[in-house]
């Protein structure tokens, strides 16, 4: 159990700044998930707290102890990689029982320890087998399995669902989750995939370039993204962004592009004002984008054109163009609709998102 | 004819070829040779070759010469195999890590390998044994007294066969171990790295396991180029041969002596053992199914 602290930290490789100023207190038994598209920096800054990456610049504290200068073994950090990294020569049971040995633990300690994990895990069966005769999904059960034996301060996960496919992805990502509430360990998770992020993470590191772009639990960083990559990252399909311009007529604050005209929500009205006249770019996600009825203010509601339906059963996903501007609608799936359709939209006014046009950040 | 039947008589028509090449390339020699070593067979006779059945082993049996040379191959082949293993796992472990310059010190490891042997082993002549007068050949020329002083003439000879062989096989296993390594998932190595300091401790329980079949063939490689070499003992001495191998033995036999049926039973004496080192290794680079990691 220990919290762990990154400060200042840097790395650089020979042309690549890859991590730049992460700045993180990851509190004890908090599940932290880093999530960016590739090459954001989220592997090296894990890889740096596993001590597989030296340190550039900055600090890594693990419980009390500041990590920079201790071999990856004295760091009490177990980690699960995204192949597995079973050892192909070793049995299951060897392979759990690997960390142990090498630390020389007690014959009677070790068999307990693997017993126990192979419990929680379900792999008892298993544990005479090979790797080569394990599927994707045991074998990564596993790999987990190793990491429990050690009892470590803190976990590190680097993809480890990324090898599975669609259906078992979301089963072990559901175990996972079961697993951390059971064991109360820090962990640290690098995904690249927002929903395993959004679903495992206590809280949520949105990485990109290098540089951290926020930090927050889950639903905070769906409704209030720091700025615009942040709000096109999180969430499937990603937020509809259209370049407007900010307008004073009516006596209120209007936001204007050519086919789409609506109104500055007032919560947002005091904030865009230094805006008037300037160009910004609106967000709003799908999912707060509906078909417009007779009890919609027709402040919120603009015209539009069908371009593609998806259906998926639950929901309809629809393309549309308001004017030249394409966006996406998630709508009730009873809706009849189909190509060319004209459709007259409306967008939930305390869910739209503004964003500096040049800085890219919230307004 | 049915449908199974014509696949099968496809499959045999298909393995034709394989089969036309390896009895022609391989069997035909073969059975060649053993027939020769139980016979008389040599040039210098104006009788009939006469069956001999196992005369020629005999003679070998009681042969100090013989013995002689079996155990200098013996211990050329083990002592090359030995070493080069070493080195060459060194080689490979080094150029594993990423450092500068890996590209100019990976040529310079494969070299001794790309290089034909025949031009190198004109260098090492010249390197062991001067063609000029000057203080390094006088040097050399007391080492080479010192060395066949302990352990008898011929012994410089064989020391610089022994190095040359090294110095062209470490070249070759090194290159093909690191491509060895190289095919190995470096979380594998990490995953070590993460529960022992111990580089030692690390390298017998996790990279030689997982480096075993290449080993394996490395070994066996190493073997079957020590135990054939007649061509580099050849080139190296000149054919002053003081210290026979069963390859240079068999030649003297054969082609000098024009003994053919001797001369085949000897270059047959160590295939048994062969083989049945060669057995063992690919069992470990190519294990049956049911024992597979």
């Amino acid at each position: 159990m220990a919290q762990v602290m990154m400060k200042d930290l840097n790395k650089k490789y020979d042309e690549v700044h890859a991590v730049k100023d992460v700045n993180l207190h990851i509190r004890d038994k908090e599940f932290v998930v880093l999530v960016g598209p590739s090459g954001c920096g989220k592997s090296t800054t894990l890889r740096m707290v596993a001590g597989l990456e030296e340190i550039t610049a900055g600090e890594i504290t693990i419980g009390e102890r500041v990590v920079n200068d201790l071999p990856p073994k004295d760091r009490d950090i177990a980690m699960v990689f995204q192949n597995y990294a079973l050892y192909p020569h070793m049995t299951v049971y060897d392979n759990m029982a690997f960390g142990l040995k090498m630390r020389k633990f007690p014959k009677t300690e070790i068999a307990k320890r693997v017993g126990e994990a192979a419990e929680i895990l379900g792999i008892q069966e298993l544990l005479k087998r090979k790797p080569r005769q394990l599927s994707g999904g045991q074998r990564q059960r596993v790999a987990v399995g190793r990491a429990i034996v050690r009892h470590p301060q803190v976990f590190l996960f680097d993809e480890p669902l990324s090898n599975l496919d669609a259906k078992l992805r979301v089963q072990m990502r559901v175990e996972l989750k079961r697993l951390h509430e059971r064991l109360e360990t820090t962990a640290i998770y690098v995904t690249h995939d927002q929903v395993e992020a959004m679903t495992l993470g206590d809280r949520v590191v949105v990485m990109k370039d290098g540089w951290i772009q926020q930090v927050g639990e889950p639903l905070e960083l769906y409704s209030r993204p720091a700025n615009r990559f942040v709000a096109g990252f999180i969430g499937s399909p990603s937020m509809n962004f259209v370049e407007m311009t900010v307008a004073e007529a009516n006596g209120g604050l209007w936001a204007d592009t050519s086919g789409l005209r609506v109104k500055v929500p007032p919560s947002s009205a005091g904030r865009l004002g230094p805006y008037k006249g300037q160009k910004v770019t609106l967000g709003i996600r799908p999912e707060d984008l509906r078909v417009a009825s007779g009890a919609d203010s027709a402040d919120y509601s603009f015209d539009t054109v069908v371009e593609v339906v998806e259906p998926l059963g639950s929901e309809i996903l629809l393309d549309l163009k308001a004017g030249p501007n394409v966006m996406v609608a998630r709508v009730d799936p009873t809706v009849r609709v189909k190509h060319q359709d004209k459709m007259r939209l409306s967008l939930h006014p305390e869910r739209v998102h503004f964003f500096d046009n040049k800085t890219e950040l919230a307004i | 004819m049915g449908r199974r039947a014509r696949d099968v008589r496809l499959a045999y028509l298909l393995l034709a070829p394989a089969v036309l090449l390896l009895l022609t390339a391989l069997a035909y020699p073969i059975g060649w040779e053993v027939w020769t070593s139980l016979t008389d067979l040599s040039p210098l006779n104006d009788r009939p070759t006469a069956f001999v059945g196992l005369a020629n082993y005999r003679h070998l049996a009681g042969d100090p010469a013989f013995w002689r040379a079996a155990a200098n191959t013996v211990a050329y082949a083990v002592v090359t195999c030995a070493v080069k293993l070493a080195l060459g796992l060194g080689l490979a472990l080094l150029l594993a890590r990423p450092v500068r310059g890996r590209a100019l010190v990976f040529l310079a490891i494969f070299l001794p390998w790309a290089y034909p042997a025949s031009v190198s082993v004109i260098g090492w002549y010249w390197t062991l044994s001067p063609p000029i007068p000057t203080a390094y050949s006088v040097f050399m020329g007391q080492m080479k007294n010192a060395v066949d002083g302990v352990l008898g003439g011929g012994a410089w000879a064989f020391l610089s066969v022994t190095l040359f062989n090294i110095w062209r096989g470490s070249s070759f296993i090194g290159v093909f171990l690191l491509a060895g390594i190289n095919a190995i998932p470096p979380e594998l190595f990490e995953c070590a790295a993460l529960e022992s300091k111990s580089a030692w401790r690390r390298f017998w329980l996790v990279t030689v396991p997982l480096l075993k079949p290449f080993l394996a063939l490395a070994v066996f490689l190493a073997l079957t180029t020590a135990f054939a070499d007649l061509a580099n003992v050849w080139m190296l001495t000149a054919g002053r041969i003081v210290y026979p191998v069963l390859g240079t033995h068999a030649y003297w036999l054969a082609i000098h002596g024009g003994q053919f049926g001797p001369a085949s039973a000897l270059s047959l004496t160590l295939a048994p053992f062969l083989l049945a080192a060669l057995f063992v290794l690919f069992r470990m680079f190519d294990p049956p199914e049911r024992e597979r990691a």
